[in-house]
């Protein structure tokens, strides 16, 4: 049953009626649960942060109250009535928004269309464009109402979803996961709109995110979800980082040692005297000069240079959309360069031709591994030997023997967990199937690997695997790229930091010179 | 946990055949309907149909016959489809192999003239579809386009050839009606016949069969089919993974025009319109053959039985006359049966991978 | 180069020409703003050439049994209709390949068209021609453009009603969204799935239109068969390629079509004896060579062709 330990906090938030709670809900998808038996309350007044490590279920959950996905049992009461929240629209109906992070805004289409878009009233240009300049105004978001999305930065997008978000009117605004696009200043600009937000006009905010330093930061009360299930719940204000932590994890933590997958900023804030020791006699392994790409007339990278060296981690920080996918593509050998020069150990590389990078000893773990890290729809077995195809074949036709043999080895290196060789990448979950991207890659004993936000959406025993697992490589002497856009991920595995904006490195230091507050600067966008 | 997946796997797989035999009966039961509503008996429709495949002598022998050509343009169309690409262009790839092979097969005489012949109809082909490749690869035109408009100017240009006796027209003066037909092939230039238990059928049906096996085993088993696999799959990591899509694909379509205008050549050695190119000589060969590629899903193996299907059902449409029943109501089957046959497969499929991909994602 | 300036010139001032390209522009322009639309919400439909067949017969059959030339044109746009219909379910509602199902609706609505053929008698009108005074007149193009049967200048009211619907409408945002980013389109609120059905639906409105048009626009051929039609339906989708998938490009493509097609029939009049075969190739050579062309140059909507299931990888 709940473990939940319901604090009443005092006679105030007592008296305020919810406006939403969520009854015993539980989702299934065929035998997993995604959520059960969940129960939660949002009231008018109040920031309340939903805390949990990626697969917790916060998703979901928040999905249910936005109407994308169904519960299959308990049930959703708005004001005071159980309803049936069939989609968005009707979400929105019942006065709940949501502000998206990614797969909201139609990139060709003006501010004013994006605004508009999910509304049933009829289109009218002056109005919309009244509309985004009065709600910009009036919370301190102002954004150009005929400017087209894609010409806008990821900050200024967010504005854009904001007004969108709060134009319908929403009671209930739901965030999820909104500050990895966000510089510090940026992020610390919206917890600030957020209080506003709450506080003048007495709506509930719903904050989600997996980071304890941003709950802590922002929140009222602060609700932790632990495999589906709701494990505590109390005023913010009454936890401290290691309660929170524990309870989201389900043990004792060493903040120390976890804080980076606990989004624990502050604790990693006292630079440490660790690091690789004489790297710098050690030989360049990758070396980036002047690198420049163009898509659709823009500079994605512009003039990039950076160097690694053999047995050190190099963190490349950046708020998302400066480059680094670019980046990660190119390196992947997926585009080509319009200028510059990519040497690998020394020797030139021919970039955007297929598998150019991969020949030269580059091994990649891309930052979606769906759309180039592996095939789906392939086998376990297939998916570790995907560029190596040579290597289990004889003549040309390959040896399923030998195929076999080489999955097997490779998934007891690597501890991965699956039905068997041959089953369906599909049916592996997301840690299990970023260690079989690892594991083809680490194979082939590459000079360099790049690892594009490796820990993405896993959970927290998966991060301090693939944590392991790229200082690992560091100590055999491959140089090691690290593009991230979450800072403690930064902070906790490299040697060296660089910080891209706008496709090029505009400042860099040691780690022991690094501390929160000189990287949050060059990330605003502020050189060094 | 396990029982409950085998029961989900029963219950799916009972409710695949109730889907399959719903749609096949509301196929042909939407058959009958059009039959009988413009006045034909269509009982002895479906009769004339059994008879002209199967049941009157010699009748199988020539379903065997019809049907190689299909299972060959089907596995042109499979390799074609596995790498990703949609190419419908097969009638006019069969037309331009057919008109090539004869150019060169009504010039000499004698085995190694087919052979060479035959060889330059599949030449023929390859390079018809490289023309929607490069299109494709070279100016981002999709294939889909490229590929049909190509086989309305190959019915025009061959249809050219046919007017000049510099170029296929049949150059005997002695032919009585000059209707547009090439010369007649030498009969030392046409393919082996095989006789059994008084059927008879070129050994065009033995080479579709072998073809199809190594078909099956070049996908599955042989490094270049992985490589084309996975271009099909996710086309980004495979161009990581060092295969280049351009490359692949554009072999893999080389090679589905290359079937399909060896279909072409071997049709004409075969004995079609009497060891004659005439005009309209593809005869919806390269629609049909695509279509059970289609219905195949793809899978080498899966293309014989279905291709012989097809094959019976354009014999069996040749006995249709004596009921007076337009012969195009086979077309009209075919369609139907098709969508039906498309319809559940596409329904179970989803289903599968909305259930394997959100229990993966909820889990992460 | 003197003796080919002699032919050119001769085509060129045909009056006859003309006419005949501007109507087998508008045919196409039918079809082609149609299924602009419909690859504006992301879908790629060749059963156009089904739709374009089906109106063609359904307009014939109705005018043969009414000889009323009003009717038959509504029953051309409900023809096609309902075979974008079975495309539109079979594709955006089942998930079914949208080639594979394009494709197979195009042999089952020739096979349909030819079978029927031989039991219907089908009368094609030579509906009235309304000649504009004045302006019909004006040489060479006047009566191209002025004096044509009545149901061509149908188009007239389609094309603007097409820019309106897309641009000026929430529907046509809708539209527009769930081309260029169905994901984002969904989470918004937007149906994607259903508003792409009604593009499809709203292509086969037009097409069907556009078949029966042609089929009770004509002024040459009595006896109508389904042969006519002969693959405009892909030229539609090539122009529409051409046009950039503007509305305006989209029209130039047709015209530019069109010439080619009038030039087929046109050469033979003008007393120039051409290769038939080679003639007949040439419209769709010309197509294949534009698409080669222009297809780079363009902004495609983002999501053509791909089919949308929510919350599938």
């Amino acid at each position: 049953m709940n473990e939940a330990t319901v604090d009443d906090p005092g006679g105030d938030t007592a008296r305020v009626a919810p406006l939403v709670e969520l009854q015993q809900v539980t989702k299934r998808y065929g035998a997993v649960v995604a959520c059960r038996d969940v129960d939660l309350t949002l009231r008018a007044g109040e920031v309340h942060g939903v805390l949990g490590e990626n697969g917790a279920g916060k998703s979901t959950l928040m999905k249910m109250l936005i109407g994308l996905v169904q519960p299959d049992e308990g049930r959703i009461l708005v004001e005071g009535s159980p309803r049936s929240i069939q989609d968005p629209q009707v979400a929105s109906a019942l006065g709940v928004g949501m502000v998206h992070q990614h797969f909201s805004l139609v990139e060709p289409l003006t501010v004013w269309e994006n605004v508009l878009l999910g509304e049933t009233v009829r289109l009218d240009q002056a109005r919309a464009r009244r509309l985004v300049a009065e709600i910009g105004e009036h919370y301190g978001l102002q954004v150009d109402p005929d400017a087209r999305i894609v010409d806008l930065s990821a900050g200024l997008r967010q504005r854009v979803e904001l007004i969108k978000c709060l134009r319908r009117n929403p009671r209930i605004v739901i965030l999820d996961e909104p500050t990895s696009v966000l510089t510090p200043a940026e992020s610390e600009q919206l917890f600030h709109t957020l209080r506003e937000v709450v506080a003048r006009e007495g709506r509930a905010v719903a904050l989600v995110s997996h980071k304890l330093a941003e709950i802590l930061h922002a929140s009222d009360v602060v609700t932790i979800m632990r495999q589906g299930r709701v494990v505590e719940h109390r005023p913010t204000g009454d936890a401290t980082a290691a309660s929170l932590a524990r309870a989201m994890v389900g043990r004792e933590v060493s903040l120390r040692g976890e804080a980076a997958a606990l989004g624990a900023l502050d604790d990693l804030d006292t630079p440490v005297a660790e690091g690789a020791q004489g790297v710098d006699q050690r030989p360049v392994m990758l070396r980036l000069s002047e690198v420049t790409l163009r898509r659709h007339g823009v500079a994605v990278l512009d003039g990039l240079s950076l160097e690694v060296r053999a047995g050190e981690v190099l963190g490349i920080a950046g708020v998302e959309g400066n480059g680094q996918r670019e980046l990660g593509d190119l390196l992947s050998s997926l585009l080509p360069l319009d200028a510059g020069t990519v040497e690998v150990d020394g020797g030139r590389v021919r970039c955007g031709r297929a598998g150019a990078l991969a020949r030269a000893g580059v091994a990649v773990i891309p930052e979606d591994r769906h759309d180039s890290g592996c095939v789906l729809d392939m086998s376990v077995a297939e998916n570790l030997v995907l560029d190596r195809s040579h290597l289990v074949a004889r003549s040309g036709v390959i040896d399923r023997a030998a195929l076999r043999r080489r999955a097997l080895e490779l998934m007891a290196e690597f501890e991965i967990l699956a039905a068997g060789p041959d089953a369906p990448l599909r049916s592996l979950s997301g840690g299990n199937q970023q260690r079989v991207v690892l594991a083809r890659e680490l194979s082939h004993r590459p000079k360099v690997l790049v690892a594009a936000q490796p820990t993405r959406g896993l959970d927290v025993g998966a991060i301090e695997y693939m944590s392991a697992r790229i200082r690992r490589a560091a100590d055999d002497g491959i140089a090691v790229v690290l593009i991230s856009t979450e800072l403690e991920e930064i902070l906790h595995l490299s040697d060296r930091i660089v910080v891209m904006s706008r496709g090029s490195v505009i400042g860099g230091m040691t780690r022991a010179e690094a501390t929160a507050e000189r990287l949050g600067l060059l990330l605003g966008g502020v050189a060094a | 946990m396990s029982e409950s997946v085998a029961e989900d796997r029963r219950r799916d797989l009972i409710t695949v055949i109730a889907l399959y035999a719903l749609c096949i009966g509301v196929a042909l039961a939407a058959s009958a309907v059009l039959v009988a509503v413009t006045g034909g008996p269509w009982r002895s429709v479906v009769s004339a149909l059994i008879d002209g495949s199967l049941r009157k002598p010699g009748r199988w022998g020539q379903t065997l016959s019809e049907a190689a050509p299909l299972l060959i343009v089907a596995l042109g169309a499979i390799i074609a489809g596995r790498s990703g690409l949609v190419n419908i262009g097969q009638e006019g790839q069969v037309l331009v192999g057919a008109a090539c092979m004869a150019l060169v097969a009504t010039r000499g005489s004698g085995p190694l003239t087919l052979l060479v012949a035959l060889l330059v109809g599949a030449l023929a082909g390859a390079v018809w579809s490289a023309i929607a490749a490069v299109l494709k690869f070279g100016r981002k035109v999709p294939e889909v386009i490229t590929t049909l408009l190509l086989v309305f100017v190959a019915s025009q240009v061959t249809g050219y050839l046919l007017t000049r006796q510099s170029l296929l027209l049949d150059r005997d003066p002695n032919r009585p009606n000059r209707t547009q037909t090439s010369g007649q092939l030498d009969p030392e230039t046409r393919l082996p016949v095989i006789r059994v238990f008084g059927n008879e059928f070129p050994i065009s049906v033995v080479i579709g069969v072998l073809l199809a096996i190594g078909c099956a085993f070049v996908l599955n088993r042989m490094v270049w089919g992985f490589k084309l696999r996975m271009v099909g799959q996710n086309p980004r990591t495979a161009q990581r993974a060092g295969v280049s899509v351009v490359v692949a694909g554009s072999l893999a379509l080389a090679v589905g025009g290359g079937l399909a205008g060896l279909t072409g050549g071997l049709m004409l050695a075969g004995g079609v319109a009497n060891y004659r190119y005439t005009t309209g000589f593809s005869s919806n060969v390269g629609w049909e053959g695509l279509l059970v590629a289609l219905v195949a899903r793809n899978r080498p193996l899966v293309a014989i039985p279905i291709a012989v299907i097809f094959g019976a059902l354009r014999t069996g449409s040749g006995f249709l006359a004596s009921t007076g029943v337009g012969r195009e109501i086979v077309d009209i089957v075919r369609a139907l049966l098709v969508l039906a046959l498309l319809a559940p497969s596409a329904f179970m499929f989803l289903r599968e991978r909305r259930r394997a991909s959100t229990a993966a994602t909820s889990r992460t | 180069m003197i003796a080919w300036l002699g032919p050119i010139g001769d085509v060129l001032s045909s009056s006859t020409m003309y006419q005949s390209m501007m109507r087998f522009a508008i045919v196409l322009a039918f079809a082609a703003v149609g299924e602009w639309v419909a690859e504006r919400a992301g879908t790629l439909n060749i059963s156009v050439e089904g739709m374009l067949i089906g109106g063609a017969f359904t307009g014939g059959v109705v005018f043969t049994s009414t000889d009323n030339v009003m009717l038959g044109l509504i029953a051309g746009a409900a023809g096609g209709a309902v075979i974008a219909f079975v495309q539109a379910n079979l594709s955006h509602r089942l998930i079914t390949d949208q080639f594979v199902v394009g494709l197979t609706l195009n042999l089952l609505v020739m096979g349909l068209a030819f079978f029927l053929d031989d039991h219907l008698e089908l009368n094609t009108s030579v509906a009235t021609v309304w000649e504009i005074p004045l302006l019909s007149d004006f040489p060479l193009i006047g009566r191209a453009l002025f004096g044509q049967p009545w149901p061509m200048y149908l188009i007239v009211p389609v094309v603007p009603l097409a820019w309106w619907l897309v641009f000026r409408t929430r529907w046509g945002l809708e539209v527009r969204s769930s081309g260029e980013n169905p994901q984002a389109a969904d989470v918004s609120g937007i149906r994607v799935n259903l508003r792409r059905r009604q593009a499809i639906v709203f292509a086969g409105l037009c097409s069907g239109l556009g078949g029966a048009v042609l089929v009770l626009g004509q002024i040459s051929v009595s006896r109508w068969e389904s042969g006519h039609v002969g693959l405009k339906g892909i030229v539609a989708i090539a122009a529409v390629i051409f046009g950039g998938w503007t509305l305006r490009g989209t029209l130039l493509g047709c015209l530019l079509f069109g010439y080619f097609f009038a030039l087929q029939q046109t050469l033979p009049v003008l007393g120039y004896r051409i290769n038939s075969q080679l003639a007949s190739a040439l419209p769709y050579a010309v197509a294949l060579a534009v698409t080669a062309v222009f297809a780079t140059r363009t902004r495609q909507p983002r999501s053509l062709a791909q089919p949308f299931v929510r919350g599938l990888t």
